[in-house]
Formats: structure tokens, C-alpha cells, sequence
């Protein structure tokens, strides 16, 4: 607990400097505030040493919960937690070197900003011209040496954010815990303050553990992503990972899938359904995707269309959704809804009732396990 | 409502502004003003009863707020701390001194305390069963005041303190103290004017030694108003109105900190 | 999405929480709820010598107080119990009235004003109940302005003041609790949704229904509690009836306070207070159902 890096020590000297003393492992983790309200049903998870690691999932699904478990703001009735290979289950919070940004950012009103960034080194006992020091350089490297002397109710909601992120990093905790810290934010400060944090984390090659349930987000940032849903891990990957090849419907549906089908016959070549025919090896039982973006459209009569093979969908435009930069259609084929993606090269639209082809690409079906 | 609420101004300063008016009267008469005279003034000061009954006033009031303060401020943050827990018991005896008539609330103490006395020789009425008395309807008051100070919060400053390596009691001493700093101010504060403000209360726990100025000045009405009660009163209303015009600088100070 | 922290902690956390409430919880169940457990006993107890009570059980000093004497039945003890009522439900109506629109006036007016215009309302309650009851018996007495006024107006006969009389009572109940009817009358109007009343507008709303579907029922929550902190402490009034009312008009409190000082009658005066708290619990109990009822939110509501 007592290493001496400061953040500038560390952003001049060992940029990227993974950090193989700081892992999270945590084992069949179980909390329930009750019978009918269980937050944590069995988890196993491995956070990698110096990764930005995100929980994703709706809200009520256990992430928050899985993090205050790790902070130690709450103690699982089963199950343990290391941290650093060190077992830290039945140790109190004030006593683990992990530090949080709250979603609210918890920001102690009566203490001026230094004073607030100080808080962590001051209980510990630091001397004050090490706070005084520490406070400034973190300060400095947040960016925010200017606010030193202010009060809370003075600060803009990215102010606070920032405040809240060097409060916590001024301490050098092993693992950053952070609980949808940018949700109250909006969207063009937020975008701004993912590519910061990303850049924090980097340059310090710290491990940051953050809860989001922005899918977006959560792509953008992460090295690895963990879904929770309902308490349980459905899945811990890459976003490419979780996106390309989802484990399951809810895991397809969370990273914002919607032409999900489940697979109830097949035959040699591949899968008749309503709407048309699929070539691939399918398991009944198993989900079939189809991803938006490799479904190319054409005119119905086009001949491009590729007549009545595998992989060709007949269907019926029922509603368009201009994006600016693609053009988003929802098309009736048989009795089944699907979503297609079309860039917008400046081509025009299809109107609604036209009758439109889509043509499968092969890497656009993906198989899922459950 | 405008006039409204000049008119209720008015009804509302008048009868102060009377006794403060008449208490300046050279002659003893409520119908006519005569002349102004420090007559009553001076006989207020010349009067042994009355200065010590000013003085058991300030006592009763000081003491009893501090001890309220004190209690309360644990009450209070002891059921904000277990506040998931069924506290329904802990609520009622909150609630019970405040909804209590106080003639009844008086006559209670004053049937115990007299019980008491004559049982086991202590708790003869007097001051003390005075202050006992007005910290039991105080405590409650303060209690609800820093309760609600603490559910405006938001729960997770607990955890930060936790989360940035605060122990119990420095959570205690650097966030949960400082952060219900006002609220134990203004709960002090609510306590005094409760204190203040009770005669009936006082009037049944008081023994012979412990005259405070209302109960002093309710014998006296008992008797006929006389000016020199006038000259009380008006003391007493310019100490509270020196209270509210502190208050006022206070709140005007922070209002322009804040904008500031 | 983080569920309360529900669970409870064993016994370290217990030891917290008596730790903390213990102090307050042992002096108000020793010095308030002792008290008024012994005084209802008092009331079943028989008065002895010197009006202090003795054994045995009885129930005599509710059948003095229904009226029942050594001279027969006599309504008058009836009479306090009703002029009681009478005056609370009077005084409560006349509170809501005037600090209805005075409650309004304030939150209209400009932020920077607020503040003091509540201290305005609320700085004479600071002072003692006796001094305010002086001020009026000032006012009031024999010879001054005001009872001129009346007298020439043959309201009363010449040379009477208006005070002692039920109407001074009246007044002074008025006087006394406008405050406590105006603060959470204010908190309300304050966050009055004025949104509801362009609405109410919109849809073709006069003023009288604009304010009746528009405010009124926003107001609500707010007049309940106000009822709450008005009524409640008005039905156990003494200082002022005594002052103002004079004999001939006695309330409950005072028939209480008689009974341990001059006529020395602990039983009676017992049962008597006995009485008053089942009222007061009973009014509280259905104030606090219709405040529920009117969507009254536990922020306002007592």
C-alpha cells in the first residue's frame, strides 16, 4: 500500500506499464437483500491486471451491487473476493486500497475542493505538505488546478466529475471502481470524458472497473466487457467479441440486436423459415442472428437481387428511419419484423410498401450457443 | 393581497408594539398615554424577584438547550443510521412530547414529580425538574431537525467516507459533525425558542425557588396588569427581536456567499 | 438500482443504535411516559384528603366528569367539552383563511423578500405565550380604542372591554397559531405546479374553477399538516382562555389546570386530561387519514 507513484511519476516514467500485482478475482459471489431480491447468484470473474473492465447490463441486473462488493460498502453472504492475490472478503472499506467514483460523485459539501481531493490522504494519516503536494499534482494532471479553492456548489457537473475522478486517484488505489460516473452528464460533455478516462487509464496503466448500462459506451471504452443480467455473468469478452458473437439472445438483444430468431428446424443446406431460406449448419434449439449492417437491400426486381437462393429475403418496407449517415428500415418478410442497414451514398430512399430484396451476407449469420 | 397581508402585519405587531408603548407610560393605564417615563424600568431593576426570575429564565433556557441539543442530535442520527430497521416504537416516542397537550404534558410531571418527591426525597420541583421537563419536549424537536438534515444527504457520502479510508469515528469527526453543523445550530437554536416560549410547561414543574419571568409575569396579570410587566415584556421581546435580526444578517450573508 | 442497504448488522449494530437513542429514548419514557401512565392511573383512583389521590380504584372522577355531582346532573362540565371544540373548530377556520392568502403572497414575492417576510410571520411566536396575551389585553381592555370602537358600534354595552370574552379567546387562538398555518401552507405554494393552472386555464376554467381543480388540491397536503400543528395544540389551550376568557369561559386545559391548583381535585382533573389526550390522538389519527388521503406527502405531513 505505500508505493510512491504519483500520477506524473507514472505518465513520465512507465506509460502502459501493465501492473501484475492488482487483479480482481472474485468466486462464487452470492448476495440477496432477501428472498425475492437476490443481486449476486453465483459470480466468478477474473478482472485482468490494468485492463479497463466494464460491467454492462440493465439496471437491477447486480452490477452496482458487484461493485460495492468489491469496494467493500457491502459484504457478500457467500463467496470471496481477492484483490492483488490478497483475500480481502471480510475486510472493511476504509481498510482496502480500492477507491470509487460515485455516480453522484458523493462530493463532501462543507470541504472546499483541495479539501476534497485531500480527503482520502488525510485519514490516512499523510502529513500536510504531502496532501498539499499530492492534492496538486493530481489536480494538475486532471486538469483542474484551477478549481483548487473552490466550493462544491460552485462546480459545473463536469467540474464535480472531475473532482470526484481525482479524489479517488489521488489515493493510488490498486483498482478505480467507477459507477456510471458520466450518466448524469450530457452527451457531448460525456463523449468528451470517455476519451479522457480512457486516456487516464493508459497513462497510468491502473485497473479500472466501471459500470455502465450503455452498450455504446461500454464498446467504446472497455478492453473487456462482462454482461450481467439478473445477477449472473452471460458473458465476458471484447465488445468485438460480444458484439460479433454474442453467447446468448439476452446478451444479442443488450448489445442491441433485433433480427433474433429462435431455430426450430433444419434440414441439409441450411434453415427454411418464413421469410426465406439460409444456408448453414444450425442446431434446433440454438438462436439465429442476423446482423443489420451485412444485409445489403436492393429493389426487388433488381438484378443483383440474386432471384430466389439462400441468403435472399423478400420483404416489404414498413417503416425507414433516417440516421444521417445510414438509413435504417424495418421490413416486413412473411410474418417476421426484421431490421436492415443501409449506408447513405446519396442512393434515395426506399418509400414505405416498396418491395425490397436482402441479401445475407454468409459472415452476417451467426449461430448462437444458447 | 396585498392588504391582506399588511393588515395581518399589523395584527401581528400590534399587540407588541402596545406593550412596548405602554410600558414607556407614566401613568398605570392601558387607556391613556400620558407621558414617557423610565419609571417602570426602574422599578423592574429595583425588584430582587424579578432579576433572579430573569435569571432562572436564562438558566432554564441555556441549560435545558444544550442538553436537548446534545440528545436530540443523537436521537436523530440514530434513527437516520437505522432507518431500515422497524423504528415504528423509536418514531412514536418522538412524536408523543410534540403532540402532547401541554397542560397535560404539565400536570403529568408535576403529579410524578411530586410522587417522586415525596417518595424518595429528590426531585423536589424546582429548576431542575424545570429543565428535565423542557429537555423532554426539546430533545424530540431537534431529533426530527437533524433526522431531516441527514435523509436530504445523499447516502452515498457515507460509503465516499468509507470508500476514502475513514474509520468510524473519523467519519464521525470529519463528515457526519461538520456536514450536521447547521442543523445542530438551528435545532440549539429551535430548542432556546421552545424554551422561550413555554409558560405552561414550567408553571407546573416550578417550585416556590425557581420563578421564571413568565411565570412571574402570569402571577402578576393574576393580580391586574401593571405597567412594570410591560417593561418585562418589552425586554423580552427586544432580546427576541435581536434573535431574528441575526438571524436575518445570517441568512443574508450566506445567501450572498452562495451567489458570490 | 442499489437496493437499501436492508440488512441489519448483528449485535455491534445494535449496541450503535441504543448507543445513540438510548439517552433520549430513557429520558423521554422516564420523564414523559412515566408521568402520563401514573396520571392515568390517577384518574381510576378515588380523590382523598387535600384533593391528592388515594386508593381504591373507582371510577368516580368520569362520572364528575359527565356531570354527575353531589347537587345531581349538571350540564356544565359538558359545556367546556363542547365551547372547547366550538373554539378550536372556529379558530383553525379563521387561521386557514387569513393564512391562505398570506401563504400565497409570500411565495409570489420576490426570492430575496421571502425570507424575511416568513421571519415577519414567524418572530412574534418566539416570544413568550403570556407576553402575546398581555398585547392584547392591552388592546383590548376597557377604555382603549378598539373597545370604543365596539362600544360605539353597540357591539358591547359602554365602559366593558372587549376582553375577558369569547372573542378575545378567539382572537388570541388566531393570533397564536397563524404561523403554524402560514410555514407549510408556504412550503407548498412554493412548489405549486403552475403548469396545472394554465391548464385548468386552457381547458376553459373560470377563476373560481381554475383555482379549485388548479391549487387547491395542490394545497392540500400543506393545509392538512397546517390543521395538524393548528388544531391539535388549540384544543389544549390554557394560557390564553385563562387570560382572555376570563371564568365564564373556560376551556378544557383550564378545567385541567383547576383541578391541581385551587380546587384540588387530582382524579377529576386526571380523567379530565385523559379526555383531552384520546381527543387529541383521535383528531390526530383522522387528520393524518385525510391528509393521506389528499395525496398528503410525508415531507409536509407531521
Amino acid at each position: 500500500m505505500s508505493q510512491s507513484r504519483s500520477p506524473a511519476a507514472t505518465e513520465a516514467g512507465r506509460d502502459n506499464a501493465p501492473r501484475a500485482d492488482t487483479a480482481i478475482s472474485l468466486r462464487g459471489l452470492h448476495q440477496a437483500f432477501g428472498p425475492d431480491a437476490v443481486a449476486l447468484d453465483g459470480v466468478d470473474l477474473d478482472i485482468p491486471a490494468g485492463s479497463f473492465f466494464t460491467l454492462l447490463g440493465p439496471s437491477g441486473c447486480g452490477k452496482t451491487s458487484l461493485l460495492r462488493v468489491i469496494a467493500g460498502l457491502d459484504s457478500p453472504d457467500a463467496g470471496t473476493l481477492s484483490i492483488g492475490g490478497r483475500d480481502v472478503t471480510r475486510t472493511a472499506a476504509h481498510k482496502r486500497n480500492v477507491n470509487t467514483v460515485f455516480q453522484s460523485y458523493a462530493l463532501f459539501g462543507h470541504l472546499d475542493v483541495a479539501a476534497n481531493i485531500g480527503f482520502g490522504l488525510r485519514m490516512q494519516g499523510h502529513d500536510r505538505a504531502t496532501i498539499k503536494k499530492r492534492v496538486a499534482e493530481t489536480a494538475a494532471f486532471i486538469q483542474i488546478d484551477n478549481l483548487l479553492g473552490r466550493r462544491i456548489d460552485q462546480l459545473s457537473g463536469g467540474q464535480r466529475q472531475r473532482v470526484a475522478l481525482a479524489r479517488a486517484l489521488v489515493n493510488e488505489p490498486d483498482v478505480l471502481l467507477l459507477d456510471e460516473p458520466l450518466s448524469a452528464l450530457d452527451a457531448g460533455l460525456r463523449a468528451t470524458l470517455q476519451l479522457e478516462l480512457l486516456r487516464i487509464q493508459r497513462r497510468l496503466g491502473m485497473t479500472f472497473v466501471f459500470v455502465t448500462h450503455d452498450q455504446d459506451e461500454a464498446m467504446v471504452m472497455s478492453d473487456t466487457v462482462a454482461v450481467l443480467n439478473q445477477g449472473r455473468i452471460e458473458q465476458v469478452g471484447a465488445p468485438a467479441a460480444l458484439y460479433e458473437r454474442p453467447a446468448n439472445p439476452f446478451v444479442a438483444r443488450f448489445m442491441g440486436h433485433s433480427n433474433l430468431f429462435a431455430i426450430r428446424a433444419q434440414d441439409a443446406e441450411g434453415l427454411t423459415a418464413d421469410f426465406g431460406r439460409l444456408a448453414g449448419d444450425f442446431r434446433p434449439g440454438s438462436h439465429v442472428l442476423l446482423r443489420p449492417e451485412v444485409m445489403h437491400i436492393r429493389p426487388a426486381d433488381a438484378p443483383a437481387a440474386g432471384g430466389q437462393g439462400p441468403n435472399v429475403i423478400r420483404a416489404q418496407v414498413r417503416e425507414r428511419l433516417y440516421r444521417g449517415s445510414r438509413m435504417e428500415y424495418t421490413v416486413a418478410a412473411g410474418e417476421t419484423t426484421l431490421v436492415a442497414v443501409d449506408d447513405n451514398r446519396g442512393q434515395g430512399m426506399y418509400d414505405i410498401g416498396a418491395e425490397v430484396a436482402l441479401a445475407v451476407e454468409q459472415s452476417g449469420v451467426v449461430t448462437l450457443d444458447g | 393581497m396585498r392588504v391582506i397581508w399588511y393588515a395581518v402585519l399589523v395584527m401581528l405587531y400590534a399587540p407588541l408594539a402596545v406593550v412596548v408603548l405602554y410600558s414607556f407610560n407614566s401613568v398605570n393605564s392601558s387607556a391613556e398615554f400620558v407621558d414617557v417615563s423610565l419609571r417602570w424600568y426602574r422599578a423592574l431593576f429595583a425588584d430582587d424577584s424579578i432579576l433572579s426570575a430573569a435569571w432562572n429564565s436564562a438558566v432554564l433556557a441555556l441549560v435545558s438547550s444544550v442538553i436537548a441539543t446534545a440528545v436530540g442530535t443523537a436521537m436523530g442520527y440514530g434513527l437516520y443510521a437505522h432507518r431500515d430497521r422497524r423504528l415504528g416504537w423509536l418514531i412514536a416516542l418522538i412524536y408523543l412530547p410534540i403532540i402532547m397537550p401541554d397542560i397535560v404534558y404539565g400536570i403529568a410531571q408535576l403529579s410524578f414529580f411530586s410522587r417522586l418527591a415525596s417518595a424518595t426525597g429528590a426531585f423536589d420541583l424546582g429548576l431542575g425538574t424545570m429543565i428535565i421537563a423542557h429537555v423532554s419536549f426539546q430533545a424530540p424537536f431537534v431529533a426530527l431537525l437533524v433526522y431531516s438534515r441527514l435523509v436530504g444527504l445523499d447516502p452515498r457520502l457515507f460509503d465516499a467516507c468509507s470508500d476514502l479510508y475513514a474509520g468510524a469515528w473519523q467519519r464521525a469527526r470529519f463528515f457526519i459533525l461538520p456536514t450536521l453543523q447547521p442543523a445542530i445550530v438551528a435545532g440549539f437554536f429551535l430548542a432556546l425558542t421552545l424554551s422561550i416560549d413555554d409558560f405552561v410547561i414550567s408553571y407546573f414543574t416550578s417550585g416556590p425557588e425557581s420563578v421564571t419571568l413568565p411565570i412571574f409575569i402570569w402571577s402578576a396579570i393574576k393580580r391586574g396588569v401593571s405597567p412594570e410587566i410591560n417593561a418585562i415584556a418589552t425586554l423580552m421581546i427586544g432580546t427576541v427581536f435581536a434573535a431574528a435580526a441575526i438571524t436575518l444578517a445570517f441568512q443574508y450573508v450566506r445567501a450572498r456567499r452562495i451567489a458570490s | 438500482m442499489a437496493k437499501a442497504r436492508a440488512r441489519t448488522g448483528g449485535w455491534s449494530a445494535i449496541w450503535h443504535l441504543l448507543g445513540l437513542v438510548a439517552p433520549g429514548v430513557i429520558w423521554i419514557v422516564v420523564f414523559l411516559v412515566a408521568p402520563a401512565a401514573y396520571l392515568m392511573t390517577i384518574a381510576f383512583m378515588t380523590n382523598g384528603s387535600y384533593g391528592l389521590p388515594e386508593m381504591p380504584l373507582t371510577l368516580a372522577a368520569f362520572k364528575q366528569l359527565a356531570g354527575y355531582g353531589f347537587l345531581g346532573w349538571s350540564p356544565a362540565n359538558l359545556y367546556v367539552v363542547g365551547r372547547t371544540l366550538a373554539q378550536t373548530v372556529l379558530a383553525t377556520a379563521a387561521v386557514i383563511l387569513i393564512a391562505y392568502p398570506v401563504a400565497f403572497y409570500i411565495s409570489r414575492a420576490p426570492a430575496r423578500l421571502r425570507p424575511l417576510m416568513l421571519l415577519l410571520v414567524v418572530v412574534p411566536s418566539w416570544t413568550n405565550q403570556v407576553i402575546r396575551a398581555i398585547g392584547w389585553m392591552n388592546i383590548l381592555a376597557p377604555g382603549t380604542p378598539m373597545a370604543d370602537l365596539a362600544a360605539a358600534l353597540g357591539f358591547i354595552s359602554p365602559h366593558l372591554g372587549l376582553y375577558p370574552s369569547q372573542f378575545a379567546v378567539a382572537l388570541g387562538l388566531v393570533y397564536n397559531f397563524l404561523p403554524f398555518m402560514v410555514l407549510p401552507l408556504y412550503a407548498v405554494f412554493e412548489r405549486l405546479d403552475t403548469a396545472q393552472i394554465d391548464a385548468a386555464r386552457d381547458l376553459g376554467a373560470g377563476t373560481w374553477d381554475a383555482f379549485r381543480h388548479g391549487v387547491l388540491p395542490q394545497t392540500l397536503p400543506g393545509l392538512a399538516a397546517g390543521t395538524v400543528l393548528v388544531a391539535i395544540p388549540a384544543f389544549g389551550m390554557y394560557v390564553i382562555p385563562e387570560l382572555l376568557g376570563g371564568g365564564k369561559n373556560l376551556m378544557l386545559g383550564s378545567l385541567v389546570a383547576r383541578q391541581f391548583a385551587a380546587a384540588s381535585n387530582w382524579p377529576f382533573g386526571a380523567a379530565a386530561a385523559l379526555i383531552m389526550i384520546v381527543a387529541t390522538l383521535v383528531g390526530l389519527m383522522v387528520l393524518r387519514r385525510l391528509g393521506r388521503r389528499l395525496g398528503g406527502d410525508s415531507g409536509v405531513m407531521l
